[in-house]
């Protein structure tokens, strides 16, 4: 009786420690500490993003422009540290690189904030056609060719250890705590749940409504960046099209996590799980040779159904 | 086409509340019956189960001398009873006449294949409103259409039914003088065609132009039926309210020296009210009277800063304010408990706490960092002042009765240490013993030197709570009046005639 009591307060933990046990037995080569690491690997730029996302979401609004804004960041980075490599020397060419892509990100956010306040575009419009609109820009500043612009110890951010851990997973380590400090112990956090659950309530308690929602979007364009960029020095080049096609991961790992897509509900432990369920499930089915297109229906099938299980769940709690 | 309506010994219970009480009376047919009584009477639970809507627990409905017994609207519908309610029921996107046949519209049928028959349709729309002396392009969409042109599509709808019985819930409140004029002009035609009507309206002057007779329900009863030429206003008043004992007010103790502490001068807004201008005093608990559409939950939340207003100044412990939003008003002090707690006072889904601690959020967080410790003193604090019956601080807000998601409301505020407070209907939905307690509440915060505007519909509970009593009509101030020299027939009659 209390293993159930248990479960039906940590579903989406119980299914996750069970499928990493079936995982261990049945998928060849799963649980080793080398693989362990490339989920890890696998997992920190869409967890980085998802941490964002559900501020967003949680906020009452959603960001589908992500996909494009990894793009669009490492081509920015590239293209100024090509501008600048020759006069300032590969760190501050980087290092300027990478603070411009941060800030057109930004930029971009509040930009997406500022329309929904004055204008009251829904943001779902807005970041649907930044989605197309970043893309067009990342290809323009690529001219559709990756720029290949940085140098060989760049790699390390993206693809190096320190202590047997990639790079990247203390990242994803900085950004999950810092983001889970925000949520749960600043006015900022708590101003976000209050306007996605009940926007009129917030605004008469004196709540400034936009200007939270804007620094949600705000702050996931620079979590985006940073993603961007990360990918950026895996790749060794900004290409147009990285990060394609990601934000329905990032959203669905959001969403796999029990954020309600109404805003008001969600936690940043939530997402962290589901953010691991996916690159578990992702990384168990390439080892055991299932198909890429079976990935496909079981990645679809998986947001389905945990979306039906903290539903039931919660009505049951509710009695 | 006509009918009468005869109801024997009608008792309703909504759980412990008898909504209507063994309630016996005979409407005589092709006339127009108002129904009159304050809020809570019974009237409405009257008119929904004439309409099918809810089923009496005892009693039956006799429609010339047929037992009925209705068990959805439909039935209704099917023994001609027609009901316009209170809010509009259209579709604004879709045609008049889309909307008069709306679920029902004529068809035709060519080589086996049914299509809506649009001619037949609009001829029928158009044969209705003429027929009713209107003239409204039956193709026309209904949001291009004025609020009254809509009301008089709501009744034409009504009328494509047939009714020999119409029920009218408040058809006026949301019409303009002139548009009330049309829609008179057009139930007395429908009268003249026999049609029998049930009319629900506060607004006395009203229904001495168009109703027959007067029928006065007070806690679920039957008080008394008068023919309106045969009555005055002072009688029905007197009907509706009984004799009233005055409710016991507490020894009040104001401060002789009446220091204004916000002053309002010829606040405008068009369409809700009007050059307002008063005072509010340090400590003093101000009622604003009106019925309902008077303007006084607008003006309440324009000061706030809820709304925008057009013109007019606001001045605030003798400085005039520049900014208007709900942010730069809770930061000086100034709180405001919506008269809709569900949609605009809480978060349902959240706890107790961090609904509590919504308005002192701010205030709570140096550095932009929360205090949970200062904030669970603050919570604790209102849970023991407040009398919150809850089981735990961090339980949903939505798992509270009525009158204890009230008080976390006004909790929310306390914890900001409020100079003033505006309670916009802080009473609604609220048993009798929370609704004691809140006023209790009020009370107290006033002897600490809290200063309140209190809004609310029922008058008894302005006469009982507050300080000095202003009056207000279609949105225009037309006078003060002092609770201790006020009966609740002056004030009633102060709300519905002006002075």
């Amino acid at each position: 009786m209390q293993t159930l009591q248990q479960f039906r307060r940590y579903p989406m933990e119980a299914i996750l420690v069970i499928i990493f046990l079936l995982l261990s037995i049945n998928a060849p080569g799963f649980f080793t500490v080398d693989n362990q690491l490339n989920v890890l690997r696998n997992i920190t730029m869409q967890g980085i993003i998802a941490f964002g996302m559900t501020m967003v979401i949680i906020s009452g609004e959603i960001d589908l422009s992500v996909g494009s804004g990894i793009a669009l960041s490492g081509c920015i980075t590239a293209w100024v540290t090509r501008e600048l490599i020759v006069i300032t020397g590969p760190v501050i060419a980087i290092s300027v690189g990478a603070v411009a892509a941060m800030a057109a990100l930004f930029f971009i956010g509040v930009a997406t904030g500022k329309l929904r306040q004055h204008f009251n575009m829904p943001t779902f419009i807005t970041t649907l056609g930044l989605l197309t609109v970043l893309s067009g820009v990342a290809n323009l500043i690529t001219d559709g060719f990756p720029i290949t612009s940085f140098p060989y110890e760049f790699n390390f951010i993206g693809s190096g250890s320190v202590l047997g851990i990639p790079v990247p997973v203390y990242i994803f380590a900085s950004v999950f705590s810092a983001i889970y400090f925000l949520m749960n112990y600043t006015s900022f956090g708590r101003a976000i749940y209050a306007v996605g659950g009940n926007l009129e309530a917030a605004r008469l308690s004196g709540i400034d409504v936009w200007k939270t929602k804007t620094l949600a979007l705000g702050i996931t364009g620079i979590l985006t960046a940073i993603a961007g960029i990360l990918i950026a020095s895996q790749i060794l080049s900004g290409s147009s099209g990285a990060g394609r096609g990601w934000e329905l991961d990032v959203i669905s790992a959001v969403i796999i996590g029990g954020t309600s897509l109404f805003g008001g509900k969600g936690t940043m432990r939530g997402t962290l799980i589901g953010v691991l369920f996916l690159g578990i499930i992702v990384n168990g089915m390439t080892l055991m040779n299932v198909s890429e297109y079976w990935q496909y229906v079981v990645r679809g099938m998986l947001i389905i159904c945990a979306v039906l299980l903290n539903h039931s769940l919660s009505k049951q709690t509710s009695h | 086409m006509s009918a009468e309506v005869e109801l024997k010994s009608i008792t309703k219970i909504y759980g412990s509340v008898v909504a209507l009480d063994h309630f016996s009376h005979t409407f005589k047919a092709g006339k127009i019956h108002a129904l009159m009584g304050k809020n809570g009477c019974g009237k409405s639970t009257l008119v929904k189960l004439m309409s099918g809507v809810i089923q009496p627990n005892e009693g039956s409905i006799l429609i010339n001398g047929k037992e009925t017994n209705f068990h959805s609207p439909s039935d209704a519908f099917a023994a001609n009873v027609v009901t316009v309610h209170q809010e509009l029921s259209l579709v604004r996107e879709l045609s008049v006449t889309e909307n008069v046949y709306l679920g029902r519209l004529p068809e035709k049928n060519i080589l086996g294949v049914s299509y809506i028959n649009w001619t037949l349709a609009h001829q029928q729309t158009k044969a209705l409103l003429s027929k009713m002396g209107l003239d409204i392009d039956p193709d026309t969409e209904v949001s291009s259409l004025s609020v009254g042109q809509q009301q008089t599509i709501e009744i034409a709808k009504a009328m494509s039914f047939n009714p020999s019985l119409l029920l009218l819930d408040e058809p006026t409140s949301a019409l303009a003088s002139k548009e009330v004029e049309m829609l008179f002009t057009l139930l007395r035609n429908l009268k003249e065609q026999g049609v029998t009507m049930m009319y629900i309206s506060h607004r006395m002057s009203e229904l001495a132009e168009i109703a027959d007779t007067v029928t006065v329900l007070r806690d679920g009863k039957l008080i008394g039926c008068v023919e309106m030429a045969e009555s005055s206003n002072d009688e029905i008043i007197s009907m509706m309210f009984g004799d009233v004992a005055h409710a016991t007010r507490p020894a009040r103790t104001l401060s002789a020296e009446k220091l204004p502490i916000l002053e309002v001068r010829n606040l405008s807004s068009a369409n809700r009210f009007k050059d307002i201008s008063f005072d509010l005093h340090h400590g003093e608990i101000l009622g604003i009277a009106g019925m309902l559409g008077a303007g006084r939950s607008e003006l309440m939340r324009a000061i706030f800063g809820a709304d925008q207003f057009d013109s007019g100044e606001i001045t605030f412990e003798g400085i005039k304010l520049e900014e208007f939003n709900p942010r730069s008003m809770t930061a000086m002090g100034i709180g405001f408990t919506s008269e809709n707690r569900k949609e605009e006072g809480l978060v349902q889904a959240h706890s107790i706490h961090d609904n509590l601690t919504m308005a002192s959020l701010r205030k709570n967080s140096p550095y932009g960092i929360v205090s949970r410790a200062t904030e669970s003193t603050a919570v604790a604090k209102q849970f023991a002042d407040l009398h919150i019956k809850a089981g735990n601080a961090e339980d949903p807000v939505s798992s509270l009765s009525g009158g204890n998601q009230q008080k976390v409301v006004i909790g929310n505020w306390l914890n900001i240490s409020p100079k003033i407070m505006f309670f916009d209907e802080p009473s609604r939905g609220v048993d009798v013993r929370a609704k004691e307690q809140i006023f209790k509440i009020i009370w107290q915060q006033s002897e600490r030197g809290l200063s309140s505007i209190f809004v609310s519909s029922e008058l008894e509970e302005l006469l009982h709570v507050c300080d000095r009593i202003l009056v207000m009509k279609q949105g225009i101030m037309v006078g003060e009046l002092d609770p201790t020299q006020t009966t609740l027939t002056e004030l009633y009659s102060a709300c519905m005639e002006g002075f």
